[in-house]
């Protein structure tokens, strides 16, 4: 893992390029799609980075924090803030319930399991289509507007600035709780939970502790997708969600919280550069998915890590 | 809702959980021996269902099919196994499951590129076309064909397991692989032979499907969420579980979909989540 | 070699032509009609067929108000938050003011909303009935009929063949547009006086139908209606068949987008069924005749209700476009809500009370093997209507 004190340059590398995506990218929307992808990766990055957990259904809480908020902000008038926030301890609290149930299981029945949530999650949003809008979304969120109504959402700039406001607020927290004693404990148990149990640490609490704050942040990405969208696809539900978000945190590295926004943006760019140019795109991030989990176990940035390595390799002959 | 149309919405469901046990053995058979989840089980299923249309459109039926997609699908199972799989076999279980996940979506989208976006549609052979009627009950032929060969199928696999001397190194093998191998056995070519048959099973299914739901590339992508259910409830590694599970989820969505449609499919799930964090050795396996 | 890298990388900077150092671009002489397809996910088999009918009719047309017409490509991937994001950017970095064609309601009803609060023109293809109804909106045209005038024209002029039919069972799609079929379907029915002795809702996932039609059998029904869309329509129609309903049972598809699906099911199952239908290329009008001519000497292939669509949407914006003289939005807006022309179905018009193209909708039998003069042939057009619910029962507010 990474050098682990907080802030660190990542941090710094982390707000600069924030910064600067509007003036690199040819799109606004694209950066802004990045933001939130890297947002909801993020909650897959901690889970299977920090603590070993694969989850393959953190897009139940992309679509619950999409819907929460966007139900606020349509039918009860809630600002955009506070409607984000509720959002994200909505994600929170339906983690920590799911969590009592998952985090009982190991291994594969773990990963199935948030299978199975993924598609509960689902099902249950198309069964209620009076609240979602079911097949047709939940359309119609007006943009309003920030920072004591001074600035309006409707400005896609300012909608940037908010939603990366949010991205490094969630990127930095996550650094911070890498870096800190609650962090070496979970990285003791992606380790070896045994060895960490009969240390004396209840394993189980710290795995619930990581689960319900990933559902809080992929309750944020969602929200900050309800944000960018002005409106709820159904799709921000189904199980395909979920498997972008893991994929973004696979191919970027689960090494590191960067690896989760690089995923984000290799994934976004080669949706919008590639898919013109070939539908079948895809194939490409299977690939790419492939060679990360056999040789670059930690993604794209470990690709940088090797290739910086190599030189000094040579030098040490 | 009377007792006859109940009676029939069950019979009806134990066709559906026949199909639905020849999807799913291959997967639990697999996880019994090899301890890891095919995420590309879905994957073999459509594309045996692809071969099936091909065979169709070629021969103008679809019945050579039985035996060449499974032939194929058992081929594409030791490919990937020999090629992609025999190194994950040191990483951390995601790794399996994370590459043949990326299997499954290479398949789905090559299939696109050779087969178009579009349904393919496989006619039922003609000799099975018509429909049999017992008492007022209405079946299609090909469907009591289907449950003809998924009996059969099961039959020999617990014949062949049970009875016999490969079966038994097969079951020792679940056990103990460190034991088969100072016996002489090669246990690695035992769980390839596994897989390939896995993989086999798959591949019957989707051909025997074929006709009943159309051939499409987001076809594995469902077969494989009904695998999932199917083992979990049976218990990931039990022939039997999986026969069992399987005939209960068909029954029941056979007689939901005249009860409450809806609720199905998430009556299903939330079994699948029940039984996952309370009883995750399922109805028929080990802990 | 330092210096070569950073060139290069500049290069490339400047190639991509930052977001916010650029400006609409010039919009020279072409018109840029963005047009929202998708070419992978689950709805590529849609978008790919609408993509190829615009950019004929593109080449056919080629210019409206005087000026060139450019075909923009947007690939939502089947994702209404990707066709949003596209819209955004095309009206944002481009310039864009006009749009057509969509694979869904959902991306349709999103790109509406984004494409009303930037002040352009979008014509679709939705099936919802909220798209001319409580979600409409100035900017928007809707081609296709929506759900009222499908059951009434197709269910209406059965009867009249049919009077003896009864008893109608329906299976349904438990979704949005199924919903709208069926309360439609139902008025009907008490209408006509027949009766609705049974409903099975399937979920929009399913592929499995065999549950509901062993009810349907079991309720013995005259008729067997299905209210779905897409693959689900086909699924449940080939295991119908296969169940050998058609022996008992007359078989009516409300809604079916026609050639595509009869040839995925083939002449034997379609033989005898009901089918009601957007278009049909059998049918013998001015607009249809040049569509056709053009679709079969470019394409080589008969025209599909896909390909036509995509073909129409471009038509009513050429046509308004020429009508208004200018690109001026409002102006082409006023263009369009008086519109009318030739299309795919005959004599056109666009009602301005809620901006729903009044068209004809067809009632098809299918034909044996045996009749069909070729192998497109599948069906008999037995009725061609028009019937529209009146502009202030339909909720939009223009």
């Amino acid at each position: 893992m990474e050098d682990l004190r907080f802030p660190n340059w990542i941090t710094l590398a982390m707000g600069v390029t924030l910064v600067a995506m509007p003036w690199i990218l040819p799109s606004l929307t694209l950066a802004s799609e990045i933001l939130v992808l890297a947002t909801g990766a993020l909650s897959c990055t901690l889970l299977l980075g920090s603590v070993g957990l694969l989850s393959f259904g953190q897009g139940l809480y992309f679509g619950l924090g999409a819907y929460v908020s966007a139900i606020l902000i349509r039918d009860f008038a809630v600002g955009a803030m506070a409607a984000t926030l509720a959002a994200s301890v909505a994600g929170c609290l339906v983690a920590a319930l799911a969590g009592l149930l998952i985090v009982r299981r190991q291994g594969v029945y773990f990963v199935m399991l948030t299978l199975a949530f993924a598609q509960m999650g689902f099902f249950l949003a198309l069964a209620f289509p009076k609240l979602t809008g079911g097949e047709n979304g939940f359309g119609n969120v007006t943009r309003t507007t920030v920072a004591f109504e001074q600035l309006p959402l409707s400005n896609p700039l300012l909608l940037y600035g908010f939603l990366a406001l949010l991205c490094f607020g969630a990127f930095a927290f996550v650094q911070r709780i890498i870096a800190s004693p609650f962090g070496s404990v979970l990285n003791a148990i992606r380790h070896n939970d045994s060895r960490a149990e009969a240390l004396g640490y209840d394993v189980r609490r710290f795995k619930l502790a990581a689960i319900t704050i990933a559902g809080g942040i992929a309750a944020l990405s969602g929200a900050m997708n309800t944000l960018l969208l002005s409106f709820v696809p159904l799709s921000a539900i189904d199980v395909e969600s979920s498997e972008r978000l893991l994929i973004a945190s696979l191919i970027g590295g689960v090494g590191s919280p960067l690896g989760a926004f690089i995923g984000a943006a290799v994934l976004s760019a080669m949706s919008d550069f590639l898919s013109p140019i070939w539908p079948r795109w895809s194939t490409i991030v299977a690939v790419l998915l492939i060679v990360t989990v056999l040789f670059l176990r930690d993604g794209l940035l470990g690709l940088g890590r090797i290739l910086r390595r190599r030189p000094k390799d040579a030098l040490n002959g | 809702m009377s007792a006859q149309v109940l009676t029939f919405g069950a019979l009806n469901g134990v066709g559906i959980g026949m199909i639905y046990f020849i999807l799913s053995v291959g997967l639990t058979m697999i996880f019994g021996l090899m301890q890891f989840v095919n995420f590309a089980h879905g994957a073999f299923y459509m594309v045996s269902a692809y071969a099936a249309f091909a065979v169709a459109q070629w021969t103008g039926s679809v019945l050579p099919a039985l035996l060449i997609s499974p032939l194929l699908a058992a081929i594409f199972a030791l490919v990937s196994e020999r090629v992609l799989l025999q190194r994950t076999y040191n990483l951390p279980h995601e790794s399996q499951i994370l590459i043949t996940f990326a299997l499954a979506i290479l398949a789905q989208e090559s299939m696109t590129m050779i087969f178009g976006t579009l349904g393919k549609n496989v006619p039922v052979p003609e000799v099975f076309s018509g429909v049999v009627i017992l008492g007022g009950f209405v079946y299609p032929s090909y469907r009591l064909f289907v449950v003809g060969v998924a009996a059969a199928v099961a039959v020999s696999m617990w014949v062949a397991i049970e009875r016999t001397r490969f079966g038994a190194v097969v079951r020792a093998a679940a056990e103990n692989p460190e034991m088969v191998g100072l016996l002489g056995f090669d246990s690695r070519k035992v769980f390839m032979a596994a897989f390939a048959f896995g993989g086999a099973l798959a591949g019957l299914a989707g051909a025997l499907a074929a006709p009943l739901r159309g051939v499409e590339p987001l076809m594995g992508r469902e077969a494989l969420a009904i695998a999932f259910v199917v083992v979990i409830l049976g218990g990931l590694g039990s022939f039997s579980g999986a026969l069992l599970a399987a005939l209960l989820i068909g029954i029941t969505q056979s007689l939901m979909s005249m009860i409450w449609p809806g609720g199905a499919h998430l009556m299903i799930y939330g079994v699948m989540t029940v039984i996952l964090a309370f009883r995750p050795a399922g109805l028929m396996g080990r802990a | 070699m330092l210096d070569r890298r950073k060139i290069l990388a500049a290069a490339a900077v400047g190639i991509a032509t930052p977001a916010l150092l650029r400006r609409a671009w010039a919009q020279q002489d072409a018109i840029e009609i963005g047009s929202l397809v998708s070419l992978s996910g689950t709805f590529a088999n849609i978008g790919e067929q609408v993509d190829i009918g615009s950019k004929v009719a593109f080449e056919h047309f080629k210019s409206a108000a005087g000026k060139p017409l450019r075909y923009v490509q947007l690939d939502d991937q089947g994702d209404p938050g990707r066709a949003v994001r596209l819209t955004q950017d095309a009206i944002r970095d481009r310039g864009i003011r006009f749009f057509m064609n969509c694979t869904n309601s959902a991306i349709a009803l999103a790109v509406a909303k984004e494409v009303a609060s930037s002040g352009g023109v979008y014509i679709n293809q939705a099936g919802a009935d909220e798209m001319t109804g409580s979600l409409c909106n100035k900017n928007t045209f809707r081609w296709p009929v929506a759900t009222y005038s499908a059951v009434n024209t197709t269910v209406r002029p059965f009867m009249k063949q049919f009077p003896d039919a009864k008893k109608w069972y329906t299976i349904t799609g438990q979704y949005v547009f199924g919903d709208s079929l069926l309360r439609n379907l139902k008025d009907v029915l008490g209408e006509i006086g027949a009766q609705h002795i049974g409903n099975s809702y399937h979920s929009l996932s399913d592929r499995e139908y065999s549950g509901f039609i062993t009810a349907a059998i079991a309720a013995q029904p005259d008729v067997l209606c299905i209210c779905n869309f897409g693959s689900q329509t086909v699924d449940v129609l080939r295991q119908a068949v296969s169940f050998g309903m058609k022996r008992n049972t007359k078989i009516v598809v409300v809604w079916s987008t026609g050639l595509d699906q009869f040839q995925s099911l083939g002449p034997d199952i379609c033989d005898g069924v009901y089918f009601g239908a957007n278009y049909w290329h059998g049918v013998d009008t001015p607009g249809n005749r040049l569509l056709t001519g053009v679709i079969k000497e470019k394409l080589k292939v008969t025209p599909s209700y896909l390909l036509t669509a995509g073909w129409a949407c471009t038509q009513a914006m050429v046509e308004a476009l020429n009508k208004a003289g200018s690109t001026d939005v409002p102006a082409v807006i006023k263009a369009l809500e008086t519109l009318s022309y030739e299309g795919p179905t005959g004599l056109e018009k666009v009602r301005p009370e809620d901006h729903q193209v009044l068209k004809d909708y067809y009632l098809m039998v299918g034909k044996p093997k045996s009749k069909m003069r070729d192998k497109d042939d599948f069906v008999e057009v037995i009725s061609a209507e028009k019937a529209f619910l009146a502009p202030e029962k339909t909720g939009c507010k223009l």
